[in-house]
């Protein structure tokens, strides 16, 4: 019962952000575990470099599996589990991780309080909530970013800006056009606060 | 081998692009967002780039003048852009998002075949044939394949173009409006866009901005109309041999200005104000004390942040006789505003002197305003030779048919 109320939350947020398919996230969880030897178990990563995926907006999911698929986005260790991975596979995993509660990783190094003043004067001509929301938690194409590995907020930022990554539009890339290495640490640490 | 070659390709480009850190004097605030008040939260919505599964083509619910129907013609091709027609009717598809083109054929029984002709490329959205070869526009890439419809499954590999056309490339755009819409003119040039590197900016004017024309062979740049945002839509006047485009508005100007707007070029080089004006309308931030009324006038005003792309003259019979040499355009509907707007096609009626009469709706219903969703996102609309009209819906994968019955 508990899964089926879940499955129809799971529709119902579908239905209401546009997305026009009931992905099935009990077969998602069943096609998960080869993520979460790197993802966490809970989708939570407690890996270096690899990102957490719990709560992520599934569109978000969906839409940077699609591109590693292509060959559009470079990320050598997904390209074994992104390859000629069907459609629906990949919304049905979308759907399992955006229903796992979002969290850090289980061992988090202590705020710096310079960092995050650092990166306040950043968040608000950088316009980062209008896209990722107040809280950070993303929506739609646009991932949650609170609480995410700082390492890998920092790589992927920096990969925005030298222009070895895009979205399926630029957006971010225009985002991040500029920063220094020391803005986008700041940026990293202050999100992985969050 | 040639998808695996154009995969390397794009792959080592994204390697060797020089990063967009080196632009040249970032702005203070990111390109797209200049001009954006504070507290939005106004976004580009999600793209849809699986597939969507026939049942779930929205195409009951598109309503259009009597007469007229819609059916699928084809489907299951996500992110499905630009149109191009092939000598013997293959139908290739551009893209932005998931870096493929398409090649879609009828079979005998009346279904379409659709193969995935390239892909890994960076958004090619701009496709144009001549004779029997097909010029495929992605960012930073000029590629033609020719003899392309005797190869669809095994293409050879194509001629680069790039150096030749030497466009400006992603990272001097900032990343900003680069991608490309190409159309092939009654003069047998090749017509496109090189919108602006911004939301809104001061910039170079000869440089971007503007629709511009060459040779096949990439050769003999010359402008055709400055001061214009971005076109991703043009067509000639099938009678006068003029050009003319849809243009893209500004963002960040609030819910009713500026409006997206129809072109019409007279002469080259004719300039049609941006960022200074639109029409007679003045940039609040960016007029630089100029008068409106000495740039070009649009032809029609298509509504604020419609996203006006795809425009066809239509030159077939099945129609009724009005709709001859009048101009489907299709929006492809608003995200910088707090209420829906385009999501539809709509006719621009043309009197004899190629004035502007009306702008009138032709295929509504996808938007839909009481819940504020949308269920496709048009984006070209192209005569098929029997004189119906197809139309791609990006958002759903689909290219609908238009036909009309007395």
């Amino acid at each position: 019962m508990i899964l089926r109320r879940f499955l129809a939350a799971a529709f119902l947020a579908a239905a209401t952000c546009g997305a026009a398919v009931a992905q099935d996230a009990r077969r998602g969880a069943e096609l998960a575990a080869p993520c979460m030897q790197c993802h966490g178990a809970n989708g939570r990563s407690q890996m270096e470099t690899i990102p957490s995926l719990a709560g992520q907006p599934a569109d978000f999911i969906t839409i940077q599996m699609i591109l590693l698929r292509e060959g559009l986005r470079q990320a050598p260790a997904m390209a074994p589990f992104a390859a000629n991975l069907p459609d629906r596979d990949i919304e049905d995993l979308a759907a399992f991780f955006a229903a796992l509660p979002p969290g850090p990783p289980d061992e988090r190094r202590p705020r710096d309080p310079a960092l995050i003043t650092a990166a306040e004067a950043l968040v608000g001509p950088r316009h980062c909530a209008t896209c990722h929301v107040a809280d950070y938690g993303g929506r739609n194409q646009i991932p949650r970013i609170a609480a995410q590995r700082e390492e890998y907020l920092a790589a992927a930022m920096t990969q925005y800006r030298d222009g070895t990554r895009a979205g399926p539009d630029t957006q971010m890339n225009g985002a991040v056009v500029g920063l220094s290495d020391a803005d986008i640490a700041a940026l990293a640490h202050f999100l992985a606060q969050k | 081998m040639t998808i695996r070659r154009l995969f390397l390709g794009a792959a080592a480009m994204l390697i060797a692009g020089p990063a967009l850190a080196q632009a040249p004097a970032p702005a203070p605030v990111p390109g797209w967002a200049i001009g954006r008040p504070e507290g939005s939260t106004l976004a580009p919505h999600a793209p849809r780039l699986t597939v969507t599964p026939l049942d779930q083509v929205p195409v009951s619910a598109i309503r259009l003048p009597p007469g007229f129907q819609a059916e699928v013609y084809a489907h299951g091709i996500p992110g499905v852009r630009a149109i191009a027609e092939g000598p013997n009717g293959t139908l290739f598809a551009g893209t932005r998002g998931i870096g493929r083109v398409y090649a879609i054929t009828r079979n005998a029984d009346g279904t379409t075949r659709t193969r995935i002709f390239a892909q890994g490329l960076t958004q090619p959205s701009g496709l144009v044939m001549i004779g029997n070869s097909l010029y495929i526009f992605a960012v930073n890439r000029v590629l033609r394949y020719d003899n392309v419809e005797a190869n669809l499954d095994s293409p050879p590999a194509p001629v680069d173009l790039t150096a030749a056309y030497g466009l400006p490339t992603e990272q001097e755009h900032g990343a900003n409006h680069h991608w490309k819409f190409v159309t092939l003119g009654p003069d047998g040039r090749v017509y496109t866009n090189v919108g602006v590197n911004c939301n809104v900016c001061d910039f170079d004017r000869d440089k971007f901005a503007l629709l511009v024309s060459f040779r096949p062979d990439g050769s003999d740049r010359r402008i055709e109309a400055r001061g214009v945002r971005n076109s991703v839509g043009m067509a000639h006047h099938p009678v006068t041999g003029e050009l003319w485009a849809t243009n893209h508005g500004r963002d960040w100007v609030g819910d009713n200005n500026p409006e997206d707007s129809l072109l019409r070029v007279r002469r080259a080089g004719e300039d049609f104000g941006f960022p200074f004006c639109l029409g007679n309308w003045a940039d609040p931030e960016y007029n630089r004390g100029r008068a409106c009324s000495e740039f070009s006038q649009p032809a029609a005003l298509l509504g604020p942040h419609t996203a006006v792309l795809g425009m066809r003259f239509y030159t077939g019979t099945m129609f009724p006789a009005q709709y001859r040499n009048q101009i489907f355009i299709a929006r492809r509907g608003s995200w910088n505003r707090s209420r829906l707007s385009g999501y539809d096609v709509v006719v621009a009626k043309l009197d004899a002197q190629g004035n502007v009469t009306g702008v009138e709706e032709f295929l509504t219903g996808l938007r839909d305003d009481a819940n504020q969703r949308f269920l496709d996102r048009p984006v070209e609309v192209h005569v098929l030779r029997d004189g119906s009209m197809l139309v791609s819906g990006e958002q759903m994968g689909a290219i609908y048919r238009i036909t009309y019955r007395q």
